[in-house]
This record gives structure tokens, sequence and C-alpha cells, in this order.
């Protein structure tokens, strides 16, 4: 179990789950309920982000559409949520940077391994025709303290949002220990120390990744610091699961000896710290009794996230 | 000679010479025959003119103007015999009477006739619910259970399995007044809400008004559930408990000076977990419980037939501990209610009775917790003392006046967060709220003629949020017992009864009704983790006025009681969680507060067979419940979570011989609302959630039949010691009733595949349950 940043935010609902599933695991019965088809029209969904720092990725948009409810999705139901032939501009509060789109079929295969970097995904094996919107003339760069206008117009819709790169706030150390429990000889925890500015309110996420992977979020990436303003202090920072990790209560959140752990500790703004804490929630409180969380979006017109981040990647051997 | 007509002790003077003309009155305490105990709601009244009567309070006393004498007096009480008492000179005389269990004499249940309470008395929507009812219902896993017994009556709509939460004609889990012994209960629930924290064994009776509700009552907006422990026998000693499936219980009373004073003392505990321990000692998980408890303690000493004293209390706990050694983490959580009640009853004279009450309670939940050097504690609750006073005024035949009242000290603790890492100490800078609510009220009961009464009564509350206090909004300081700010109510409570017939009579109530604590969750249920808020600088009081109306008729000399009601409920000032909420342990619950109004309809209809080897009821609700909050489904009236479109109940119980009795329940209910998942969208290559409007969907109906087989195996043994046994089956034909509906979602980026599910979860299947019960009495 991960403790720390987790349970300074930790909804005790879920543990009250616990206790339900615990108690009732024996009687309970699970079926599929398929509810009636929603005929709501679909929202243009935005995901772009822009970041600053060492090792920070060029901005990028990915415009997808929301689909209805349905139990099956292939690599065509995939493919075809991308929007195409938007027109995405980001001003700096210089100048506009068209973006262009970029579909992955279209990509020498050295450039879609960029791309899968890029995005974290396994182009080939997806066999998903992923698109975003790049800035190709590479002008675009985000700045600690800047701010960004995304505006879309796509499908006859306009869609427009606003993000902001705030001050660096990094990692002070990043080291590795024994678990906690029983010693292990091939797995340890990774710990830091943060100084946390105390004249602001600032936001946080953080992600991980080990070797090759792509960088994780997990399911609970963000906190604020209203229960450590301006303090230093000591943090656990678990490994965060890929998609489809299987579960393992002994390994969950710890790292391998002599793998290479890199963190992406990022300073975000409020907004963008608000979208990832309601979806997050919501999604961790999918049980019993749970009320639903709607996640707050800062694109008019639309759903998603236009973020930004300031970056700062930590690469460490595990011993 | 038959001991329905038994003699009592009463008391006479002997004066001869008034006239049959001059007013007396007759008064005095009326009690069980073997216990000694005081019964309350017992009907006293003329025999040739049943509409001069009264019934006993809840402390057991009475007092009747009269004014003419000999006459006969007619006692009458269900499940007790009935009894008629000749009264024969006019002169004011306390008469205290015994009254002897109709179980004891007749070979059927025959229970007492019973003065056509329901149709003749003014109080309309009102149940009260004997111990002994509800004893004989069917009960998961065999525990008998007041708070699920009361979800078989119109107009209570039960929330779901796993919730003890109830909503009364369209009103939310925490507008009800839950009161044990006076004292407030803030969660009465165990295990999340699967069983209720009312130990029947220790429950003397229980009253609930969900409309028309009396002036004395104040605090919560839709409903009083008074429940009264029982006082103990004070004439010889007894045990009784049983063991069951998941719990046992045992209760000892008796005599501390006979006659004088008596003691109760009653236990529960269950032990479902603890039997799998040895189990888990060998794994990783050793030291991983779960139980609950109930402790209800209550002494009485009567001082004279004027003073009597009460001591009572209640302390109960859920406790959880969950330990997973090889990564050294665990936590426990425990939480429960503590209460205390101390009564003085005071008899100035025939009309004229006081009761002064003094009552602590506290509801408290704490969690703590973590792994290796990191530690966190959260902890919440509310904690009120509370002075009370409430005469019962008897001036006359045609007036019943009550009057009185109370001040309660409330503090009320948020979710306060404590960590440690080792090094550095966190802490949410929360801080307790505090309040001060006072209430003074009166009201006159008044029979206009035999066929008009009614019942007026003004209710006046205050509410001051007071200090100490930092204001969040701009910084103010304020001391201990500052006020901070204050909120009025001026709360009319008025109901009026036309007897068309003896038989028959329409009622009429409207209730104004104010709230001062808040209990809102952001759960289908309720949890013991949801926080009370007292009204303060940030939040309002609720208000609600509801206006009733009902046609009451018995049939077969009252034997089968019927009735419909209609009510209408208007409810401000609602408050609810924004549709974005999410909790954090550092902000304040009230800053995500949003407000809105609410408005309920409905329908009850309810007809009782009160007696036969064949009793039990039917009741029906059709009903309406709608919101509208402006930050809530774009500002349109929505249904609420529990809104009944139909709600249906049957309850039978059905006698087959000395030794075997039947019983069984049958509930429909329309299914809950909830908010169905609209689209899916994506982000970091997975699938969120984009939900439809609010309460936009219901979940299957909801329907369950219980049986139960209570036997007797020596009905007629004369032993000091007897036992029964009661066979439970819950959920009968194994209905798969939906619980909640969650959303799970998988995603393989990497192959390109995802899956979006949605998943109805049943909890109980069939279920079987023995429980073996004892008794022994000296």
């Amino acid at each position: 179990m991960e403790l720390q940043m987790e349970s300074i935010k930790m909804k005790q609902q879920s543990i009250f789950v616990l206790l339900i599933l615990a108690i009732t695991s024996l009687s309970s019965c699970e079926e599929e309920f398929i509810p009636e088809i929603s005929s709501e029209p679909a929202q243009i969904v935005v995901e772009g982000y822009i970041e600053a720092g060492e090792g920070a990725l060029p901005p990028f948009v990915i415009l997808t559409r929301s689909t209805p409810f349905f139990s099956e999705f292939s690599q065509d139901t995939w493919s075809k949520l991308f929007v195409h032939d938007a027109k995405v501009v980001v001003n700096d509060g210089v100048k506009d940077y068209v973006l262009n789109e970029i579909c992955s079929d279209d990509l020498t295969p050295e450039m879609k391994k960029n791309l899968s970097t890029l995005l974290g995904v396994d182009l080939d094996s997806s066999g998903i025709d992923f698109c975003a919107y790049l800035d190709l003339s590479f002008g675009l760069k985000g700045k600690e303290g800047g701010s960004y206008r995304l505006s879309v117009h796509a499908d006859g819709q306009m869609l427009d949002a606003v993000t902001s790169i705030p001050q660096r706030v990094g990692l002070d150390t990043v080291w590795f220990e024994q678990p906690p429990g029983e010693p292990s000889d091939t797995l340890r925890r990774m710990l830091c120390y943060i100084t946390d500015p105390g004249d602001q309110t600032n936001y946080y996420r953080f992600l991980t990744k080990t070797n090759n992977q792509p960088f994780a979020s997990g399911s609970n990436s963000v906190v604020d610091d209203k229960l450590f303003n301006g303090i230093k202090f000591k943090v656990h920072l678990p490994r965060r699961s890929q998609r489809n990790e299987k579960f393992d209560p002994v390994s969950y959140g710890l790292y391998r000896v002599g793998d290479t752990a890199y963190v992406k500790w990022a300073n975000i703004d409020k907004s963008h710290f608000d979208f990832w804490s309601t979806l997050e929630f919501n999604k961790n409180n999918q049980g019993p009794f749970s009320s639903y969380t709607r996640t707050k979006t800062n694109i008019n017109g639309g759903l998603g996230i236009w973020g930004g981040y300031y970056v700062n990647i930590y690469k460490l051997i595990v011993k | 000679m038959k001991r329905h007509f038994l003699l009592i002790n009463f008391l006479l003077s002997g004066i001869f010479f008034l006239t049959a003309q001059t007013k007396y009155t007759v008064s005095g305490y009326v009690r069980d025959s073997l216990t000694g105990e005081t019964l309350i709601g017992v009907n006293i009244y003329q025999q040739d003119q049943p509409a001069n009567g009264t019934a006993t309070n809840e402390y057991g006393f009475y007092s009747l103007t009269l004014s003419k004498a000999p006459l006969n007096l007619t006692i009458s009480y269900i499940g007790y015999d009935k009894q008629t008492i000749r009264i024969n000179s006019p002169t004011n005389q306390r008469l205290n009477i015994s009254l002897y269990e109709g179980l004891q004499i007749s070979e059927v249940v025959v229970t007492a006739e019973q003065k056509d309470k329901n149709v003749n008395s003014t109080e309309m929507s009102t149940i009260t619910l004997p111990v002994e009812t509800i004893k004989k219902l069917p009960a998961l896993f065999g525990e008998i259970d007041i708070i699920k017994s009361l979800q078989l009556l119109p107009g209570v709509q039960f929330g779901g399995e796993g919730n003890s939460g109830f909503y009364i004609r369209g009103g939310g889990a925490d507008q009800n007044l839950l009161l044990l012994d006076e004292a407030n209960v803030y969660n009465g629930g165990h295990m999340l809400g699967f069983f209720s924290i009312f130990n029947s064994d220790a429950i003397k009776g229980t009253t609930l008004y969900k409309g028309g509700m009396p002036a004395s009552y104040g605090g919560r907006l839709s409903s009083v559930v008074d429940i009264q422990m029982k006082e103990g026998n004070n004439k010889d000693y007894g045990m009784e408990g049983g063991i069951g499936l998941i719990s046992s219980r045992f209760t000892v009373e008796g005599p501390i000076k006979k006659e004088k004073s008596a003691f109760l003392l009653s236990g529960r505990r269950t032990y479902l977990f603890d039997l799998l321990q040895p189990f888990l000692q060998k794994t990783n998980y050793a030291g991983t419980n779960y139980f609950f408890y109930d402790l209800n303690a209550k002494f009485n000493y009567r001082f004279s037939d004027k003073d009597r004293l009460y001591i009572s209390g209640y302390f109960g706990r859920d406790i959880l501990k969950f330990q997973s050694n090889q990564r050294d983490f665990g936590f426990k959580i425990p939480y429960g209610n503590t209460t205390a009640t101390i009564r003085w009853n005071h008899l100035f004279n025939d009309k004229l009775f006081m009761n002064l009450s003094g009552i602590y309670n506290d509801y408290d939940f704490s969690f703590g917790g973590g792994q290796a050097e990191f530690q966190l504690n959260v902890g919440s609750g509310v904690r009120d003392y509370n002075l009370k006073i409430d005469f019962d005024y008897f001036p006359d035949s045609r007036n019943k006046v009550e009057f009185g009242a109370m001040s309660i000290y409330h503090r009320l603790t948020p979710n306060i967060v404590r960590a440690t890492n080792g090094e550095i100490n966190f802490m949410s800078d929360l801080t307790p709220k505090y309040g001060l609510e006072n209430a003074l009220y009166i009201q006159d009961d008044i029979k206009w003629n035999p066929r008009l009464s009614t019942n007026i009564g003004l209710r006046f509350s205050s509410f001051s949020h007071i200090g100490p206090y930092v204001s969040s909004i701009d910084s103010t300081v304020y001391k201990d017992f500052e006020h901070i700010r204050t909120f009025y109510a001026v709360e009319p409570r008025v109901s009026a009864k036309y007897s068309v017939s003896p038989e028959t009579s329409i009622k009429a109530s409207l209730s104004g009704t104010t709230q001062y604590l808040h209990l809102v969750s952001n759960s289908t249920s309720t949890l013991p983790t949801d926080v009370w808020v007292p009204s303060s600088e940030l939040v309002e009081p609720q208000r609600g006025i509801q206006y009733a109306a009902g046609v009451f008729r018995n049939f077969f000399s009252n034997t089968l009681e019927t009735s419909i009601e209609l009510y209408y409920k208007d409810m401000n000032h609602q408050i609810d969680y924004g549709e974005s909420y999410i909790a954090s342990p550092a902000d304040e619950v009230e800053k995500s507060f949003v407000y809105g109004i609410g408005k309920s309809i409905g329908a009850e209809f309810f007809i009782h067979k009160t007696t036969g080897r064949l009793n039990g009821w039917i009741s029906y609700t059709l009903s309406k419940t709608r919101r509208k909050f402006d930050d809530i489904a774009g500002g349109s009236w929505y249904p609420v979570t529990h809104d009944r479109t139909h709600d249906l109940n049957v309850v039978a119980n059905y006698k087959i011989n000395k030794k075997l009795e039947l019983g069984a329940v049958f509930v429909f209910a329309t299914g809950n609302t909830y908010t169905p998942l609209k689209n899916l969208f994506v982000t970091e290559q997975d699938l969120n959630i984009e939900y439809g409007a609010r309460n936009s969907a219901r979940i299957q109906n909801y329907h369950r039949m219980d049986i139960s087989l209570n036997y007797d195996p020596k009905p007629d043994s004369r032993k000091k010691f007897k036992s029964t046994w009661n066979f439970s089956v819950y959920n009968l034909y194994n209905r798969k009733n939906p619980a909640f509906i969650y959303n799970n979602i998988e995603t393989d980026v990497n192959k390109g595949t995802a899956k979006a599910q949605a998943i109805k979860v049943s909890l109980f299947p069939i279920i079987p349950s023995i429980t073996w019960n004892f008794k022994w009495n000296q």
C-alpha cells in the first residue's frame, strides 16, 4: 500500500469500501448492467500540454471526440475518435503559433518512435492511427511563469483555454531506502526532500517510470500544499503502476534494484490541478454508495485539459 | 376472578359530601404488573364517554379531570389486557394502575382493544411501534432492528441495503431527529449501516413522528424517532439474551430496592471476525479484525410518588483494524456514540408534571494508521451538552398543555488531519465549531367537543454560532462564547381532528421546522465518515414546512385500522456538494456546499389488523421528491436519490399454535435514481467518464420477501428459565436487488482495446439465520 502523498488526500470512503467488500465478499453478486444508451451529442476533447524545464517535451495537442458508452473498444473505434483538420493555435502572449496535425500512419518508423515516446504509447502494437497537433516550427517553448492561450477551431466549433507554467519548485534530494516491514534484497522505496515555498499555494503532479517504459501517473497524481505549506519535509514517491500492470501487494509502489528509475516532478497551476484531482477522485471513487464527481475542465466549449508543466526530471539507478 | 379486574392500588380519600357536578382529577402512573416498568401512551378514558380521556406521557404519568362519580374508567394498551376501574368518589385522587400483559393469560394473543387512538387523538402522522411487534418480524442475520422495522411503515423509505439512513416523506437522512432517552444519536448505524445501534432487549418503545410534529421536538426538518430505554424490573431479577449467527446479547435487570429502584444493563457484541482470528494469526494479516458492540445501562429511583430519578446511558463502538505486516501497514478505525441522560420527574400536584433533563451525547469517528514512520490520524465528531425542562399541565378535562425550554451547547469537530513522517508533523488548520441552540415551546391539546379537537403549538428556536473561532471570511478572532451569527425561527405546529363518527375522523396538520445542524454526504448512503456541520457564518439553517391531511377509519370494533394521509412539504435552504466536489481534508466542507430547495408530495395508505391469530399491516406510499439547485443539473428540478414513486410493505404474523408463530415481510420499492454515465472521453490514453444529468436514471425496482418462524418449545412451562428459537430467512426468493452500480473501465492502449462496463452489485442473496433466545426471571 502506498501512503504518504496518497494518505494526505485520502478518501476515507475507500477504506469503508474495503470494509464492505470484506464483509460482503462471500455473499455479494456482481453482474453487468446495461444502461440506456445515451443519445447525447459528442463533444470535442482537448488534451494538450506545454512544458518548461530540462527535458521538457515539445508542446502538443490531441483532439478527440467523446463517445457514447459501449462496452467494447477496438483499434478502429479508437482511431475514429481523433478529430482531423482542426485549426489549432497557441498564443504565448507575444505571437500565435499554428500547430499542425501529424498522424502516426503517415510517419517514418523513426518519427513514429519519437511520437511513441512523446505520447507514451507503443504505436506499433496499438494499431491505432494516433494523431496529434504539433508546432513543426519548434518556435513555441514553454517558459517558467508563462501563460498560454489555446484556440481550436474544429467541426465548426470554437474552443479555447488558458494555462500557465508556474514557478519551479523541484525536489531537494532523491534517494532509495529499504521498504517498510520485512527487508528485501530486490525492492526499494524512493524518498525525497522537498521545500515548499510558503508565499503561495503550490500544486504538484508527479509521474514515474523505469527503464524504457512511458511515464505513468497512477491513480493519485496531484497534490496541493495545503497540509505542508512553507515547510521542508520528506516524502515517499511510490513507483506508479503502468497501465494493465498486475497488482502485486508485495512490490506495489516499490522499485527493483538495478533498474533505472525516472521521476517527473511537475509544477502545475490550479485549473490544471483541478482537472486531475476531480478526474482521479471520480475514478478512485467507483464503488459502493459512491457518488459521482464531474471532471473540472479548463476548456471552454469542450472537455479535457490544456495544461502547463514546469518539469523536473530525476534519473536514478535503483540500489 | 378474572385478572382483568384484579384490583389495583388506588388511593381514595373519604370526602363524601362533594356533589356529582364537582370536577376532580384522577392522576397517577401506569405500570406493567410484573416488571413495574412504566408504560407510555396508555389510554385512560371514561367508559360511558370515551371522548373524555387521556394517555400516559413519556414517563407513564397521566392526569384526567372528571366531572361526575361514580363512573368507570377504562384503561387500554396494546398488548395488555383492558381494565375497568370504578371511581366511586368525586375527589382528587392518585390512581396508580398495573396492567397485565395479554400474552400471559390468553391462549391466543388477544391484544386489548385499543380505543381508537389512531382515530380519536389529535395527532397524526405518528406511529408507535412496540418492541414486541418488532421482535416478531424477520430480520437479517436474525438481528432485530428497530430502524429497519420503521422502514416498513408508510412514508418511511429505506435507503437500500447497507444504509441505515432512512428518508421520511422525502426528507434527507440527516433530517431525522434520532433520540435515545432524549439524547441525540448522530449516527444510528453499525457496520456502515447494515445494523442499527439500538439493542432491542434494552428498548421499551419507539415513536415516530413523520408529520404534525409536537412543539416539544425540534432541530430537524423531517421527523422525530423517539426511542425509550427500558427502566429495569423493580420487582424481580431477570436476565434475557440471545445467541445469533453474528452476535450475542445479554441483559440483566432487577430491583436495587424493591418497588423503589431498579437497574438494567444490556450488552451486545458481534463475533463473526473474532471466529476468524485463529486463521488470520498465521497470515500476513494477523491483527485484522472488525466488530461492534453496544452497552445500555439505566437506573431509576423512586423517592416518592412525586419524585423519580432516572439515569441512563449508551455506549457503542464499531472497531475496524487492518494490519498488513509484510509492508508494515495498518490502520484502526473506531467510531460510535456515547449518550448519558439524567432525568428528574416531579409532580407538583395532580395537574402539573415536570421533567428536568441533563443530557450529554457524543459521536466520534477516528482513523489512525500508517506505514512505517508515516502515521496519519483523522478525527471528527459532535458533542452536545443539553439542559431541558418540560411541563405537562392538565388544567381541566378539555386541555392538556405542554410547555418547556431547552438549551444545547454543541461542539462540532470537522475532519481534523494530523500526520507525521517521523520528522515533521502536518496538521490541517481546521478547528471545531461551537453552537448554542435554544428553544421555548408551548402547545395546548384542546377538546372543543366530542367531535373536534385541536393541538396548537408554537416553538421559538434560536441558534448562535459562537466562539472560539477565527472567521474564514474576514479573519476576525472571536473569543469563547462570543456570538458570531445568530439565527431565529418561529415554528408553528398545528393539528386538528374532526370525528365524523366514532370510527371515522379527518385530521389535518401543519408543521414548521428548522434545522441548525447539517450532515451532507458525498455518497448515496450515509457513512460514518460524514461530518456534521453547524449553521454558522458560512451556512444558513434549513427550513421546512409540511402540510398533511388524512382520513382515519376503523372497522370491526377497531380491530382493523385504516388511514389515508396526504402530505406536501416545502424545504428551503437544502444543502449538497457541488458536482465537482472532491473530499480534501484540508478544506472546510462548508466551502464546497451548494444550496437549493426541495419539495415532496405523497399519499400514504395504511391498513393495520391489530388483533387475531393473523395480524399485520399493508402500507403503500406514492410519492415524488424533487430538488432544485442552481449549481446542480443546470438549475432544473431533479429527483432525489431516494425518490420512491411506489413503496409497498406487507407485514404479517400468524400464530399457528401455542408453540409456533410465523412472520412474513414483503417489500417493493421503486429503484433509486442514479447519475448515469453519458459519454466516455480519452486523456493519457485512458477512458474517462462524462456523466449525464444528476439522478437522471433509475436502477431496477427493489423487492424482497423475508420469513421467520418463532418456536417456543414449552409455552406452558412455569419454569424460571425459558428459551425460544427464531429462524429467519432473509430474501426468501433470492432476488438480486441492485445495491449500487459502479463503472468499470479497462484500457489497453498498447493493444488498442478498451472495455467500459457498468456493474450492478447486489449484496444479500438468500440468508437463513437462527437465533436462540432465553429468558430467566426470579
